[in-house]
């Protein structure tokens, strides 16, 4: 299993590192995708690789000239590694969020790579508008036939269901493990949590599902330290968490038995229908999501993400919530204060750690997360 | 994005720089000043008279509003009016409470605090005003919202800033979202106006607003009357004609206007009534440009050098910004913010069937194009009115605005143009950095001076 686990590990560390040894040994094409709401089963229908872009560890250099410091860190380090030269292993990039920092970083690319073919779509951002559904299949449409065009040849929809199907299986394995983890069966570190949906987001996807069929049947029947705070994990939103930070809260004394991640539960909670017409199919699959795992960037009027949170926070028996916020992302400055104010007024525990792309001050860090826990075992012996 | 003219300051704010000179500004702006107070007066009035109100935030839709007797208020406008008049600190102060970080648009901030001021009023039961509440008189009376309707191209911070007004009022007022993509002109025909995604977004829009002329028949009980659209339409296609057309005027060298004028010129064509007022206002501007030139008056005292101005408006600071640049005689021509927007392509209005041509103005807003064809736009008005220099303002807090500064300013230098960047923001003054500003502007002046030494 430590094997397994390993291998996720690297892909995760370095995805374009292996979409630079799949393409060698396949000659395929590589097609980078950007967080968070755009299906790869399109792309992978195409017969490429989605790669979903990740923000990388390094400092920003070249980048500074294109990208001011009051933007996220996913943006900056996107941009920093496009004026590295690192995404020459693309083919092309699928670009079509509503995040409006995103949408600079498309334009920045576009200058900077100026012979890589961008796919742009822009997703309809209002899930319960009346015209969603058929502004959603249209540009999935769209990007469909943008796509053959670039392959420079027809994609049929049996390929599309297939994809589909695939990237169903692969979302339904990681879910049993999410399952496992809250059930208290397995006792995977939210570090390798993290390795296994971000290596998903990489990795071909089949390859992927075996990996993923082994380790679940594999993987030993043992729960986490029975005296370790449940911790719920909120957030974050295009970024992964840095490795460090989900480590500090395991060697605090907490347990991550459940997440609303991006790199996590949010990639796989939801999945499309596997039969009828497949454009229709990935429409509903955007559409829905939103109704499931509230995300901020697609507000819809009859949800709330304070609400989503205490309900699973509840059901996932955590005993407290930790708010991982990428510094500059402004959908989740937005809403943050609506989840205080209602983690105040349950009374569950919470916390909010501000993150940055650059160094975090661990040892601050590390107090406050001790201070968090505390209060959540003394709120739990109360 | 979209904003108000009212910049009133502290008639003594003013920059200790330079050649003390101070901005020659347009006698005709004043009737503005009454026009704004006048919308704001029948505003107030609005509950008395059984008038819905409508809040919303975005570019400008008011002729819908006007069309439908309803009353509007522009988010944009509010906090831009609070921080023209330097009373945005406690509203800031009180978002800030809540836990809206500082990194967040300061518009939205503003706006959000102040209707948190509010709502902390109604929930105490009292309306007494506290010593240092930042609301102005007037403002005491503004209607809560009926509807709340959402229309921000391109940045998704303003859309997200509606999501939160309909939850700080309970969810209970009915909220309608526009989406106003953004035209990314990556199709091998596309352009500025043409083109199958042109097409195609235009009628998306346009679309969208019949679906809001809908959502406020239903919640009006009442019938919209698209021939009030085309009347109020024929008074905004005129003024925004007058305004074009006064622009082009300032390719006079010294020029007549400067985009500090042009900035307080924007309420008429962005937020107030389509009336005989709007139009008289800009026949106001348009005669005093004309007389100008009879007499070679420039906007600037001894017109040495000639900028554009990039980026959101900072609206603590209009006055001080324009006498700034007066004191070193500079004109700040033109603006991405004031020459690409506020419905400045009227001829794309046909006045009996306006609102495919509404709907095409509102998706050419200055940031809503992708950037080879918005930075294509930039370069035409640079060459058309002989700008010398790009002055850049990073808004801290506005991505809309920033989004793409870094681009242009490239392709200003590659086109021979010196720029400059400049922090700030639109609502927040503790962001402005203006001995940074005064350092950058004084280099680039020299920088000016040698180029035409050496030429
Ligand atoms: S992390 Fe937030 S700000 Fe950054 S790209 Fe994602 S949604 Fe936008
Ligand atoms: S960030 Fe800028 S463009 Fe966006 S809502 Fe705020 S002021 Fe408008």
């Amino acid at each position: 299993m430590d094997e397994i686990l390993e291998t996720m590990a690297v892909v995760a560390a370095d995805p374009l590192a292996y979409a630079r040894q799949w393409k060698k040994e396949t000659q395929g094409r590589v097609i980078g995708l950007f967080p968070m709401h755009f299906p790869g089963e399109l792309a992978h229908a195409a017969g490429a690789l989605p790669v979903i872009l990740q923000e990388d560890d390094e400092p920003i250099t070249v980048g500074q000239a294109q990208v001011f410091n009051f933007y996220c860190g996913y943006n900056r380090s996107i941009i920093d590694q496009a004026l590295r030269g690192e995404f020459e292993v693309l083919d092309a990039i699928l670009f079509g969020d509503h995040c409006v920092q995103l949408l600079g970083t498309a334009d920045v690319i576009r200058a900077s790579l100026p012979k890589m073919p961008i796919l742009f779509n822009q997703l309809c951002s209002i899930l319960d508008a009346e015209w969603a559904k058929a502004e959603t299949v249209r540009t999935f449409t769209q990007l469909w036939k943008e796509l053959e065009a670039l392959i420079g040849q027809p994609i049929a929809p049996e390929q599309v269901q297939a994809s589909i199907r695939l990237f169903n299986r692969n979302r339904a394995l990681i879910r049993q493990l999410y399952d496992l983890r809250r059930a208290g069966e397995i006792a995977l570190t939210g570090r390798q949590m993290q390795d296994v949906v971000k290596s998903s987001m990489v990795m071909d996807r089949a390859q992927h599902t075996v990996l993923l069929e082994k380790l679940i049947a594999g993987l030993e029947r043992r729960g986490p330290p029975t005296d370790a705070v449940r911790v719920f994990l909120s957030g974050h939103l295009c970024h992964a968490p840095k490795l460090p930070v989900l480590d500090l809260i395991e060697d605090c004394g907490g347990v991550v038995v459940d997440d609303d991640l991006y790199h996590g539960f949010r990639f796989v909670f939801w999945d499309a229908a596997e039969t009828g017409d497949p454009v229709e199919a990935l429409a509903d699959w955007y559409l829905l999501r939103s109704t499931k795992v509230p995300c901020p960037t697609r507000a819809v009027k009859s949800l709330d993400w304070e609400d989503y949170l205490l309900r699973n926070v509840r059901a996932s028996g955590a005993q407290g919530l930790i708010v991982l916020m990428a510094k500059f992302c402004e959908p989740h400055m937005y809403f943050y204060p609506e989840i205080k104010e209602a983690f105040d007024r349950h009374d569950i525990p919470h916390l909010l750690v501000e993150t940055e792309h650059e160094e975090m001050p661990m040892e601050t860090l590390k107090t406050r997360v001790e201070t968090f826990i505390e209060i959540a075992k003394r709120r739990m012996a109360a | 994005m979209q904003m108000v003219a009212e910049a009133q300051e502290r008639p003594e704010a003013r920059p200790i720089f330079g050649n003390g000179e101070r901005a020659n500004r347009l006698k005709a702006t004043r009737f503005g000043g009454k026009l704004v107070n006048d919308y704001w007066e029948s505003l107030f009035a609005a509950k008395e008279q059984g008038k819905k109100v409508v809040w919303y935030n975005g570019t400008y839709i008011p002729p819908f509003f006007h069309a439908h007797d309803v009353a509007w208020v522009h988010g944009e406008a509010w906090s831009a009016m609070l921080s023209a008049k330097h009373r945005e600190v406690t509203a800031q102060a009180r978002g800030d409470e809540k836990g809206y970080d500082r990194e967040l648009c300061s518009y939205a901030r503003t706006h959000i605090g102040q209707l948190l001021i509010e709502l902390d009023k109604i929930k105490a039961g009292t309306s007494d005003i506290a010593p240092d509440d930042p609301r102005i008189e007037t403002m005491l009376k503004l209607p809560p919202p009926d509807m709340i309707i959402n229309a921000y191209p391109y940045c998704s911070s303003g859309q997200q800033w509606d999501d939160i007004t309909y939850r700080l009022f309970g969810k209970r007022v009915p909220m309608m979202t526009i989406s106003i993509p953004l035209l990314w002109g990556g199709r091998p025909d596309a352009g500025y106006l043409r083109g199958e995604e042109w097409n195609e977004r235009s009628r998306y829009v346009a679309d969208q607003l019949i679906a809001m002329t809908k959502f406020m028949e239903e919640h009006t009980g009442r019938k919209f009357d698209f021939d009030r659209l085309s009347e109020a339409m024929g008074y905004v296609k005129k003024a925004a004609q007058l305004r074009l057309e006064a622009m082009d005027l300032c390719t006079a060298q010294p020029s007549p206007a400067s985009f500090f004028d042009w900035i307080v010129s924007i309420a008429p064509v962005n937020f107030l009534p389509g009336d005989q007022n709007i139009v008289t206002y800009f026949e106001g501007v348009l005669a005093e440009c004309k007389e100008r030139i009879a007499r070679g008056e420039g906007a600037v005292k001894d017109e040495k050098y000639r900028l554009f101005f990039d980026g959101m408006m900072n609206w603590n600071k209009v006055g001080w910004l324009a006498d700034k640049f007066a004191a070193v005689n500079a004109c700040v021509v033109a603006g991405r913010y004031t020459h690409m927007s506020f419905w400045q392509e009227p001829e794309l209005i046909d006045v009996n069937d306006p609102v495919l041509g509404m709907a095409q103005n509102y998706l050419i807003c200055p940031n809503n194009h992708g950037a080879p064809i918005m930075i294509g736009e930039i370069e035409k008005i640079c060459d058309k009115f002989k700008i010398d220099g790009m002055v850049m303002h990073a808004a801290r807090t506005c991505r809309g605005m920033t989004n793409s500064q870094f681009l242009i300013a490239d392709s200003a230098k590659r086109h021979g143009r010196q720029a400059l960047f400049f922090e700030g923001d639109v609502a927040d003054e503790s962001f402005y950095k203006d001995e940074l500003l005064n350092v950058r502007l004084e280099a680039m002046i020299e920088a000016l001076d040698a180029k035409a030494r050496a030429a």
